[in-house]
């Protein structure tokens, strides 16, 4: 039954949320409509051509959000979407995107991190993060793969002296030298790409001690 | 950090200055681009660019952005209130292109597939009226200047 267009204020802050290329069309309810049944249908345009297309799963829908990963997956074209609230026969103006470059625009997660140890170093070996796939046995793609320049930035913190060094590093594996032994050391990772801004995304923060100086050690036997 | 375009180098250009002034105006000046169902920049344009061809290709490109969208967006840009990020664009593509230039005059190879690949996106721009096709091109710069970035070493 076609709705009367524009009796309904539009859904605000209508925004791609995209971590590793799973890209979340998301919007608040419209003003002055919480707490009321309203229901929402989504369309996705590709830049460049000629229709908005549906996207079945997110028409008349209570939640306010959309997994359009799969309609966004080729990251090098660009795109829009809309979507409009819906109450009776009652509805909205749609409310669309700008537009979105997924290549450009999706947050680098963090990587997997792998911590060992020994009296006074911490070797790191660090796993790129996976890029969204739509079904579980398809083989995964590195994010490694679609951005051959993509950065690591290591932080560690010494919990005693409070200190932390950063580095930049672009391979998977690294050592930190020289640190002191029998002592909490916590690492945190964050991927990055140079090119046009992105939001952050780093990793949970990992402890680990160094071992006691078995000098020391023997010493006191 | 520089550009190898193929045989072309351009060195003294940092890349993420470059970004960080797109990236302050790409919202509004997208914004301004109604007509989303033709792009210029096109797979056809840039994707699968040989080696060579990328340094005829790139400096076609970069020369229309500077003698034609620059010269015509400039009012557009103060009116918005981004000549700033504008400028820095502008400054360095024109460095670019004047550094393409010298190493052009060196290659002697001619490449009609680098001609027929900027005739695609001049042909796509010719198509449209002046104003909507500058701000179409210069909402492009993105997909403009992530091509470029396969191109650049840090």
């Amino acid at each position: 039954v076609p709705c009367v267009s524009g009796d309904l204020p539009k859904p605000t802050n209508v925004t791609f949320i995209s971590i590793n290329m799973k890209n979340i069309l998301q919007w608040n309810s419209p003003e002055g409509l919480q707490g009321v049944e309203v229901s929402y249908t989504v369309q996705y345009f590709i830049y460049g051509q000629k229709k908005w297309l549906n996207k079945s799963e997110c028409r008349n829908i209570s939640r306010t959000y959309c997994d359009l990963s799969a309609e966004t997956s080729d990251y090098e074209h660009q795109y829009y979407a809309k979507v409009k609230a819906m109450w009776g026969t009652n509805c909205s103006k749609w409310a669309e995107t700008g537009r979105f470059y997924p290549f450009l625009e999706t947050q680098i997660g963090p990587p997997e991190v792998a911590l060992t140890t020994d009296e006074k170093s911490i070797s790191i070996v660090l796993t790129a993060p996976k890029k969204w796939k739509k079904n579980p046995e398809e083989s995964s793609i590195s994010m490694q793969q679609i951005y051959s320049n993509l950065k690591y930035n290591v932080s560690i913190y010494n919990t005693k002296s409070n200190r932390t060094w950063s580095q930049c590093v672009t391979n998977h594996t690294l050592v930190f030298n020289w640190l002191e032994p029998d002592t909490l050391y916590c690492v945190r990772v964050e991927s990055f790409v140079p090119g046009p801004p992105r939001l952050a995304h780093p990793s949970e923060r990992q402890c680990v001690s160094t071992l006691e100086d078995q000098t020391i050690a023997l010493e006191v036997k | 950090q520089e550009f190898q375009f193929g045989p072309c180098r351009v060195e003294g250009v940092v890349l993420q200055k470059l970004w960080q002034a797109f990236w302050a105006m790409k919202d509004i000046v997208q914004a301004q681009d109604n007509i989303t169902s033709v792009r210029l920049l096109r797979k056809e344009v840039l994707h699968n660019v040989s080696e060579t061809e990328s340094c005829h290709l790139i400096h076609a490109l970069l020369r229309f952005y500077v003698n034609t969208v620059f010269k015509l967006y400039h009012d557009k840009a103060a009116e918005f209130g981004v000549l700033k990020s504008f400028s820095a664009l502008a400054n360095n593509f024109f460095v670019i292109v004047s550094k393409l230039q010298a190493s052009q005059e060196k290659m002697f190879s001619t490449h009609e597939s680098a001609r027929r690949r900027f005739l695609l996106f001049y042909r796509a721009f010719k198509q449209l009226d002046r104003e909507s096709a500058v701000t179409k091109a210069f909402g492009e710069m993105d997909i403009l200047l992530s091509w470029m970035e396969k191109f650049y070493q840090l």
